[in-house]
């Protein structure tokens, strides 16, 4: 059946900017804010703006991001028509096919998808960013216009600036020019990486981009430099409010903490605009007679004995008595034995930090200092002291230094 | 345990219960901070492999209608059997005298169900009962009916059936609501039996003007049928008063018995809300309590069980406190040994205190 607009989900990246943590998912798979998923981000936001059909591209490591998504009940997108469909890549007639060669590429490999929604519009969305957007607001702005692509922009500081792709515009917000990481940046406005386009108009783009074998098939490298060529119509929308990218350990750890600040952080609590995700049904959390939990977020299923600052627990962590956790994030199933003390960690779901070791440390003068983190599924051994900045992939033994 | 089929009466209120039962019956009662009573004895069933679950419904069912949905959360959304509703099918709308009475009103839905065997049970207790292991007892004893009992008895005597057995586990005698407690079992009020005999006793009691199960067909056929007990040990609760609500409610601050109710193998399921989890502000301060995800604690707690969504600001202080879904406590306010319903309102720097054995309950949507 026709759809006004589908979204797609470009979910394939490898994330290899997450190190360990994306040894075994997908990035749009990594657990963030204690209960949900980076993808449950953009999922809630096509729920909450009224877009029922969604492509989820995927193809590095997509067997837990797949089984996350199941049929899209836990974000209302189980639909009879419509929904979430995952799209892998594949081989057709002929052994053609390939893996996505890159973002443009996904959506170019799809296009007999999309075309059976017959969609006037495409919305262009990414696995790696904390954001709540009604993207409704934007179609909107891109009817109005008459479009042929709209992206949305955030203001940065012009510190920011030379970190992003930025969009030059001008009185009435079209985009003339677009710079990606400039040194000397001409306007403060950041692309978010969320395109909405005129389906008909992409469509061509895509098809004369693959068949032109010296493009890297890539939305902000081809695609949108082809369109101003041009000199197509391009709009600015402009975002306000929280968004960031959790592409790297720092930017992972310092959204986490984000979610404790009572300003400027997310807000989860806000009933007009749910963030949807699937997790386990755990009991409540228990905070035992001996624990002292301040400025931190926990999550159901926790078992909290000992000390908790600072720090973001998601659900059925342990924390033993005499346990120190500080500035920390701790994803599911996570285990601190007595004794331990985590400070600046990322410790991934289900590992175990034994009596007395040590991981992390709060920041110190030393240039290599940084966010220690411990891979899921490992074991850290007693008395063991786990330096920062750190990125532990195998077990570490008891006693050891590392 | 595709031959096992699953029903739960949830029609029955308790006026002892008074505000927490005005709006619902007990039932959906909520427990444990994220749960509603009905959710055990569903999460008990499906983790037995149970496919096809009825629930018996008379009046006030609005709200458990809307707790339970399409059944999804406990996966009985099917397109096959799955989650019934069962309100009376026309005819007598009056209150049901027993169970038998219930399930006569929905006869037709009995007779058509595919399993041989039925498992019968109250939607008002929370327990982690492994029914695969009773089913299996009852197949493997070739017992007419096998019940559930609990090993501890706690000497309450209101509204408990009490029974004694045998070495072999043979139910010798029934105490049917006793007006002072008395010694032996005390029942869970569990039922497995055939489809058949289930049906045959309900055509019999009902021509002859009979509408209890545990009287008229249990006690009435003590010595002529087969009648085995399984022995429940663990948790098992069903709130008959408000006391006993809060202490029975209370004795999950015990790691141990949170261990048993919420065994990991057997996981209670509940309607899943997706609430962001708990903000603990700088100031606050929990210890010995349980807390669900969706609050925003500022203030102090001690020893009290908190459902979704609750705040409690800077300054405020809980203790021995059961606080349901959307309670606010404002800056300042002290309160212990208080039960407050849904979206109850606490002013700031206001003062409530129940007693231990007589907690304050203060009703849904009230301010204080």
């Amino acid at each position: 059946m026709k759809k006004e607009a589908v979204a797609m989900l470009l979910a394939g990246g490898q994330g290899s900017r997450l190190y360990a943590l994306t040894s075994h998912v997908a990035k749009p798979a990594v657990p963030f804010g204690g209960k949900y998923r980076i993808i449950d981000f953009p999922l809630s936001n096509c729920a909450n703006s009224g877009i029922d059909t969604v492509g989820v591209l995927t193809q590095y490591k997509p067997l837990e991001l797949n089984s996350y998504i199941g049929s899209g009940q836990s974000w209302d997108l189980d639909r009879s028509d419509g929904g979430v469909h995952i799209l892998p890549p594949y081989v057709t007639e002929g052994d053609a096919g390939t893996w996505y060669k890159g973002t443009a590429n996904a959506i170019y490999q799809n296009i007999g998808f999309m075309d059976n929604y017959d969609p006037e519009y495409v919305v262009i969305l990414s696995g790696d960013h904390i954001y709540k957007m009604d993207y409704a607001k934007m179609i909107e702005l891109h009817k109005q216009t008459g479009a042929d692509c709209t992206i949305s922009v955030l203001e940065v500081t012009t510190e920011e600036a030379s970190r992003f792709g930025i969009m030059n515009v001008d009185a009435d917000d079209r985009i003339f020019e677009f710079e990606e990481k400039p040194v000397v940046p001409k306007s403060n406005l950041a692309s978010m990486g969320i395109y909405v386009f005129s389906w008909a108009t992409l469509r061509k783009y895509l098809i004369d981009d693959e068949a032109d074998p010296t493009s890297n098939n890539d939305f902000g490298k081809n695609i949108i430099p082809n369109l101003l060529a041009d000199d197509k119509l391009l709009m600015a929308y402009r975002f306000s409010g929280y968004w960031k990218d959790v592409g790297t350990i720092d930017s992972l750890w310092d959204a986490n903490m984000d979610m404790l600040a009572s300003h400027g952080g997310i807000d989860l609590y806000d009933s007009s605009w749910p963030i949807y995700t699937h997790s386990p049904i755990r009991p409540p959390h228990y905070a035992g007679p001996t624990s002292v939990i301040s400025h931190s977020i926990v999550a159901d299923g926790s078992f909290i004995s000992g000390t908790v600052e600072n720090s973001v627990l998601f659900n059925s962590v342990t924390v033993e008595e005499g346990a120190n956790v500080a500035y920390s994030i701790l994803m599911p199933g996570a285990v601190v034995k007595k004794g331990a003390t985590i400070s600046y960690s990322i410790i991934a779901e289900n590992s175990v930090i034994e009596a007395n070791a040590t991981v992390g440390s709060d920041p110190c003068e030393d240039p290599n200092w940084g966010i220690a983190v411990v891979a899921g599924g490992l074991t850290v051994g007693e008395n063991a002291i786990v330096a920062p900045s750190a990125m532990i992939r195998e077990d570490v033994k008891g006693g050891e230094r590392v | 345990m595709n031959n096992l089929h699953g029903l739960i009466m949830a029609y029955r209120s308790n006026n002892n219960l008074g505000a927490l039962t005005q709006h619902r019956n007990t039932s959906s009662l909520p427990v444990f901070g994220r749960y509603r009573l009905i959710d055990f004895m569903l999460s008990n069933y499906v983790n037995a492999g149970i496919s096809d679950v009825g629930i018996l419904v008379h009046e006030s069912y609005q709200s458990l209608l809307d707790h339970i949905g399409t059944g999804k959360d406990w996966d009985l959304s099917r397109k096959r059997g799955g989650l019934r509703i069962l309100p009376p099918f026309g005819g007598n709308s009056g209150e049901y005298r027993g169970s038998l009475e219930a399930l006569n009103n929905v006869r037709s839905y009995l007779a058509q169900i595919r399993q041989d065997y039925i498992i019968t049970s109250w939607g008002d207790f929370a327990m982690n009962l492994d029914v695969a292991a009773i089913y299996e007892q009852h197949i493997n004893t070739g017992a007419d009916v096998t019940m559930v009992c609990s090993d501890i008895n706690r000497g309450d005597s209101l509204d408990v059936d009490f029974i004694q057995m045998d070495e072999t586990g043979r139910v010798t005698d029934i105490a049917v609501r006793p007006p002072a407690p008395v010694e032996g079992h005390p029942s869970l009020e569990v039922y497995v039996l055939s489809k058949k005999l289930l049906l045959e006793m309900l055509d019999n009691c009902i021509a002859h003007g009979q509408y209890s199960i545990n009287r008229h067909v249990i006690a009435a056929n003590i010595h002529k049928m087969d009648i085995r007990a399984y022995v429940h040990t663990g948790y098992a609760a069903r709130p008959l008063s408000i006391g006993g609500y809060f202490s029975r409610s209370m004795e999950l601050l015990d790691p141990a018995t949170q261990l048993d109710l919420f065994n990991p193998n057997r996981p209670i399921r509940t309607k899943d809300m997706s609430y962001p989890p708990t903000y603990y502000g700088p100031e606050s301060r929990s210890v010995n309590s349980l807390i669900s995800d969706g609050c925003f604690l500022e203030g102090t707690v001690e020893n009290s069980i908190l459902s979704r969504d609750v705040i409690v600001e800077v300054g405020a202080k809980v203790e021995n406190c059961i606080l349901m879904q959307g309670t606010v406590i404002h800056a300042g306010a002290s309160i212990s040994h208080v039960i407050t319903d849904k979206k109850v309102t606490i002013c700031s720097n206001c003062m409530l205190a129940g007693h231990p054995t007589y907690p304050l309950v203060i009703a849904k949507g009230s301010s204080v």
